[in-house]
């Protein structure tokens, strides 16, 4: 089955696109942090990555890269509140990033994204 | 002292200590539950809102289940500080979300707690509980409240009249523009801008008709806000408007008009209009602003610019030259400058 990880720190957030990415038939891993990353997570090569950039104790940029070094994936979308044309500039000059969806996003763009792989 | 009041004294003071040190471990203690039921009722709105956004068709929820969910994590009516961060986390959730979802959710917002409770605080004596209550209701789009919040638009304190007049915006859109004319009390500038900004988030298709109606306001603060949404909504016909206000009598509605016709390109018979008005312009410093704004939206007109060179203010003067000496007219400035030292001498060489 293909698998999703959901990296968000607003329940609310991580709770919808959980909900979005398992009625699309994927499994999904939804967690808040970092931190709650099992070794067998990071083994597991996901086919999207939907992720904050927002988190304590690091940079957003350095949160990119550290995600993309550490967690195997095929896409990386990224769903946050920092919209910021800079931020976005920054973050896709990074390469590898699929998606930049600034807060507030519309749920069917990231459906769509999801449904066509 | 002696040995009995010593020991009173010693019974007082750790007395005084374990009474401090109860109301910590009580502190801390209701601390820790509270945080626990705050966090147990984020998780589970964010597991409502989600199944209800997405209902799984094998596993559909019920408004009844929402409701009952809801309930028996403490969403009750005499729980009103539970209610308040529910509204909260509903308002903040909302503002997370477009498109067909965001109208979804509006329609559960419609159906499930929290009680009335912003109403209520529509009748409080605190302007603050208002003003709170009037903002609660518009973020939530509870549009059955309007007639409630429609008799606060003049009210006296700013803050609840602020949030009635974008409540107004919010129901209404362009037609709230209707009553911009009977407003009574002055709107700042930071309400002007804060409507004109959810008037475009919400209502981004032009309706001239309210505009048109509220030309009539002779209000300042409604001239202004007429010309700040004409400049949002990039109108160009109707430019006029701002056009009529650059030579206005009162300086802030000069100055928002100077501000907003920066935004647009006009024809050249349009420009030859804003030319004659410029004179008008009581203070200089608003004329040295508009005399920007034709230079860098028209070709040099040089009869208009040699009448400036020839005019009463010296910086007036000195940026007008500054514009002829760029633009190829050296020689008009060097003899509007040597003619004012007729019998001067060059001492050169």
């Amino acid at each position: 089955m293909r698998k999703v990880l959901v990296i968000q720190e607003d329940i609310v957030i991580l709770k919808i696109l959980e909900r979005l990415v398992s009625l699309n038939e994927y499994e999904c891993k939804a967690i808040r942090s970092l931190d709650s990353l099992s070794i067998e997570d990071q083994q597991t090569n996901f086919d999207f990555i939907i992720t904050d950039i927002l988190f304590e104790g690091i940079a957003p940029l350095q949160f990119v890269a550290q995600v993309q070094e550490v967690i195997p994936h095929k896409n990386l979308l990224v769903v946050t509140n920092m919209g910021q044309d800079k931020i976005k500039q920054e973050i896709f000059a990074l390469r590898g990033v699929t998606g930049f969806y600034a807060v507030p996003i519309d749920l069917d763009e990231i459906e769509a994204i999801i449904q066509a792989y | 002292m002696n040995e009995a009041s010593i020991l009173l004294f010693i019974a007082i003071v750790f007395s005084v200590l374990v009474i401090y040190w109860i109301s910590i471990a009580v502190s801390l203690v209701y601390r820790s539950n509270r945080t626990a039921r705050l966090n147990k009722i984020e998780l589970t709105f964010a597991d409502v809102v989600s199944r209800y956004l997405y209902n799984d068709p094998a596993n559909p929820i019920t408004l009844r289940e929402i409701n009952t969910t809801l309930k028996n994590v403490g969403i009750k009516p005499e729980n009103k500080n539970n209610i308040q961060f529910l509204i909260r986390l509903m308002i903040r959730t909302q503002r997370t979300i477009l498109g067909s979802h965001f109208y979804k959710l509006q329609q559960l917002y419609t159906q499930i707690p929290p009680y009335g409770v912003s109403i209520k605080k529509i009748s409080s004596w605190s302007w603050y509980r208002k003003a709170r209550g009037i903002r609660e209701i518009y973020e939530m789009n509870q549009s059955q409240y309007f007639d409630e919040i429609f008799k606060y638009r003049n009210d006296k304190n700013i803050y609840v009249r602020r949030e009635a007049q974008i409540a107004l915006v919010v129901f209404l859109g362009w037609e709230s523009l209707r009553f911009l004319p009977y407003l009574k009390r002055n709107m700042t500038l930071w309400q002007q801008i804060k409507i004109v900004e959810k008037l475009y988030d919400l209502y981004p298709k032009p309706e001239l008709k309210w505009l048109h109606r509220a030309y009539k306001t002779e209000k300042l603060f409604g001239k202004k806000l007429i010309m700040r949404i004409i400049r949002k909504y990039l109108l160009h016909g109707e430019i006029g408007y701002i056009i009529d206000n650059l030579n206005h009598e009162d300086y802030e509605v000069r100055e928002t008009a100077i501000y907003c016709i920066q935004t647009f390109a006009v024809p050249s018979a349009t420009m030859a209009y804003i030319k004659e008005l410029y004179d008008d312009i009581p203070n200089a410093t608003q004329q040295g602003q508009l005399l920007n704004y034709i230079f860098e939206n028209s070709d040099i007109d040089l009869d208009f610019y040699m009448k400036q060179l020839y005019g009463k203010n010296e910086d007036l003067k000195l940026s007008v030259a500054e514009i002829l000496w760029n633009n190829g007219h050296k020689e008009k400035v060097q003899e509007f400058y040597y003619q004012q030292y007729p019998k001067s001498v060059l001492n050169v060489g």
